[in-house]
């Protein structure tokens, strides 16, 4: 297997295409902001105090973030993946709606029920508001990551530690410790998510450094000063992910799927109530209430705002879903190339390298990938790329493949190799291996990947915001451009109309996918 | 028939063979016996050809399959059969499809006739339009038997195909390999590797038996010279 790099074209291509459209860009923008626009020197004192306060602060608003997801999410995997809770997989599927919707829509959710029950959203519109907000919205991706740790457990291990103490140690110095780098994992991704989020404390006026860097870059045109803030920022990022990366790599992060461990079941008995109530609970706070009381505030003055929000949404859906279904396609055909080389040909250099810039480039908060790419295609000769939606697919490329990548090398990684093998003896190309073995193996995952890719995309605002082209039609952009100056029951109608076509589309995919899951059931639990 | 000579070759830093040299007759069930870790499953791998060692030479039938680093006849062309620990049967096919995969894509005719041949053979008819999830252990071992033999291998390569098996079924698929030497049903001439850790297994099918440890060979012989072996490790592993 361990064949030379030239001897995979495709892998190649898909490898240069990556550095060239996304890499190259990042890296010149930084470099020239460094460098050519002053020398180094100067550049480096536009950092004052102000920048590094602004940063520590933007640190502990990300820090309780992360910890409060991994915290809540630890609590909601266990009792999803871990217990005979009623009801645990429509929960599993119903708590992962925050995680697809655009975070400035639990933004104007929550506005408004400050705004409808205490006349005043000063409460919300602040850090607290900020950390309420996004920890809402990625709890359930530490529950992804975390209950499928859980469920990973080998129902030995368990049940050798009931042997010798009780339930609460077993959980507390078996369990916990042997889904440490899950933990680990799911702290370090929240972290970076909540440090790059950009709109929800635009929304609330909040400044943080992800606004500060876009003040910086489209209100004061002070260039040098937005990248070398970003700068920061992807230093934090990577440090935190190359710090962590044995972890991040042993996690069964976003697994679909597992290898068949005996995962065992706990009986809730009579804590059922209370685990449901929680439960309930939950899904109100991150769901339901956000839905109704978007409902109320657009219809509280008739259906009028609604209508209004409709006519100037409509020409914006064609173009969103082609766009992010463009995108979803690029995105898994990326992940997949990524992951199918780097679980075969794992000894390769450039294999390993195309991973950690997958990785980097993820990390690299939304606004500054933005800031990169709109400097480096603004300039003659590469116009047709800047005055097109080629721009926006490049962002939402670097920005998800990397998802996309570990969501496919995972469920690559769960097939033995002795399937391929097998059949490799038998005289089997390696095309038709890849066609009628592998890929109908992973297709649950491939079509997971591609609905994350897809959702992810089009709600996708922090890198679109500073890419689109003028006169792009896409809903994340109008909806943030309008909601500026527009009555709140208008925003408000505009943000349910965006969460019902997203959970419109979730709907369909599952209905989609479940008989597509259901015929692959040997790869799942 | 097989000439494994001087191969080396090692999982990072821990050397697995070192100069290992050893051969294998045609049409005679030979049984690699050992615990675990000491190279008796890279042996069959080494064979089949998806294992390269760092140094020496693999001859099959007076042709060198493998040499010094390089893979001189890749897996498919060697004529060989394996059957896995884990058996490897693909799960999105059916019984049927799993046996008659390797015959489709090698555009063989008859394969419909074949492959009932073969279920037949094995007694698994009844379970052709089954998945591997629905069948019990010892029905997918037989599915796994006849997907390698209706390729018609000459060799076929068995890594403790029966490890997971109760006596008594164990007993029925030993039966069944014991008479596939000299199967005429089939149409097959066959020289078996068979791996396995437990004695009693090896004694009950081989010809010859081959016991080893951390990489070395300590015993060669038939049934009888192996029971009388005055190895101190021969004798220590068949006491257990």
């Amino acid at each position: 297997m361990g064949r030379k790099l030239t001897n995979h074209p495709l892998y190649t291509i898909v490898f240069l295409s990556f550095v060239l459209f996304v890499v190259i860009p990042v890296a010149y923008t930084l470099g020239t902001a460094l460098f050519t626009d002053g020398s180094f020197g100067t550049n480096i004192q536009l950092l004052n105090l102000d920048t590094f306060s602004l940063l520590a602060k933007s640190c502990i608003i990300a820090f309780f973030i992360a910890l409060l997801s991994t915290f809540f999410g630890t609590i909601l995997g266990f009792m999803l993946y871990k217990t005979n809770i009623k009801f645990r997989n429509i929960f599993k599927i119903l708590l992962l709606i925050p995680l697809f919707i655009s975070p400035y829509i639990l933004a104007v959710a929550w506005k408004d029920f400050f705004f409808i029950f205490f006349n005043d959203t000063n409460l919300i519109s602040s850090y607290i508001g900020v950390i309420l907000v996004l920890t809402t919205i990625f709890t359930p991706l530490s529950m992804i990551i975390t209950g499928s740790a859980l469920s990973n457990i080998d129902a030995q291990l368990e049940e050798s530690g009931f042997m010798i103490t009780s339930f609460r140690m077993v959980i507390l110095k078996i369990m916990l410790p042997l889904i440490k780098p899950a933990l680990i994992t799911s702290f370090v991704l929240v972290f970076i998510f909540s440090i790059s989020e950009f709109s929800v404390p635009a929304f609330f006026g909040v400044k943080l450094f992800t606004t500060e860097i876009f003040t910086q870059f489209s209100a004061f045109y002070n260039h040098s000063l937005a990248i070398l803030q970003s700068g920061l920022l992807i230093v934090i990022c990577i440090l935190l992910l190359f710090t962590e990366k044995q972890n991040i790599a042993d996690a069964p992060f976003l697994s679909i799927g597992s290898k068949g461990t005996d995962n065992k079941l706990y009986n809730t008995k009579n804590r059922n109530i209370l685990s449901l109530l929680f439960m309930f609970g939950w899904l109100s706070i991150s769901v339901v209430f956000p839905f109704i009381i978007l409902f109320v505030q657009s219809f509280k003055n008739g259906a009028s705002r609604f209508i209004q929000a409709f006519e100037l949404l409509l020409p914006t859906f064609a173009n969103s879903i082609g766009l992010a279904f463009s995108a979803a396609l690029i995105i898994v055909f990326i992940g997949f190339i990524a992951a199918y080389y780097s679980a075969y040909q794992s000894g390769t250099k450039t294999i390993k390298s195309f991973d950690w810039l997958l990785l980097i480039v993820f990390a690299i908060p939304s606004t500054i990938l933005g800031i990169s790419l709109i400097k480096f295609y603004n300039q003659p000769g590469l116009d047709i790329i800047y005055s097109s939606y080629a721009i926006i697919l490049i962002a939402l490329a670097g920005k998800f493949s990397f998802i996309s990548s570990k969501l496919i090398g995972n469920a690559i990684r769960q097939i033995p190799n002795s399937l391929d093998e097998a059949a490799q003896i038998e005289g089997i190309s390696s095309f038709t291996r890849l066609r009628k073995i592998l890929i109908p193996l992973i297709l649950p995952a491939l079509f997971a990947a591609f609905i994350i890719s897809f959702i992810f995309s089009l709600g996708e605002l922090g890198t679109t915001i500073m890419v689109y082209p003028p006169g792009t039609e896409i809903m994340p952009i109008k909806v943030f451009t309008i909601m500026a100056n527009a009555p709140q029951s208008l925003t408000s109608s505009m943000t349910l109309i965006v969460f019902s076509v997203t959970l419109l589309i979730i709907s369909g995919f599952y209905f989609l996918m479940k008989p597509l899951i259901k015929n692959y059931g040997f790869a799942n639990d | 028939m097989i000439d494994i000579n001087n191969i080396t070759l090692s999982y990072g830093d821990k050397p697995v063979l070192q100069d290992f040299a050893l051969n294998f007759e045609s049409n005679r069930l030979s049984c690699l016996l050992g615990g675990s870790g000491c190279g008796k499953t890279t042996i069959l791998r080494l064979i089949a050809g998806i294992e390269t060692p760092e140094k020496g030479t693999i001859v099959i039938d007076n042709k060198i399959v493998t040499k010094d680093g390089q893979i001189l006849i890749p897996p498919h062309k060697r004529n060989i059969g394996f059957i896995f620990q884990d058996l490897a049967l693909w799960p999105h096919f059916t019984v049927y499809k799993n046996i008659a995969f390797g015959l489709i894509e090698r555009k063989e005719k008859n394969i419909k006739e074949t492959v009932l041949k073969m279920l037949d053979f094995f007694g698994i008819q009844e379970q052709a339009e089954k998945y591997p999830h629905q069948l019990s252990g010892g029905q997918k071992q037989l599915v796994a038997i006849s997907r390698s033999l209706v390729l018609k291998p000459k060799i076929l390569l068995m890594d403790e195909p029966l490890a997971n098996l109760d006596v008594k079924l164990k007993r029925k698929i030993l039966e069944h390999i014991r008479n596939l030497k000299q199967s005429r049903t089939l149409g097959i001439d066959l020289t078996i590797i068979y791996v396995t850790h437990d004695h009693k297994e090896a004694f009950a099918i081989a010809d010859k038996v081959v016991v080893m440890d951390e990489g070395k060979i300590e015993e060669t012989g038939t049934v009888e010279q192996i029971k009388k072996s005055e190895n101190r490790f021969v004798q220590y592993f068949l006491e257990y």
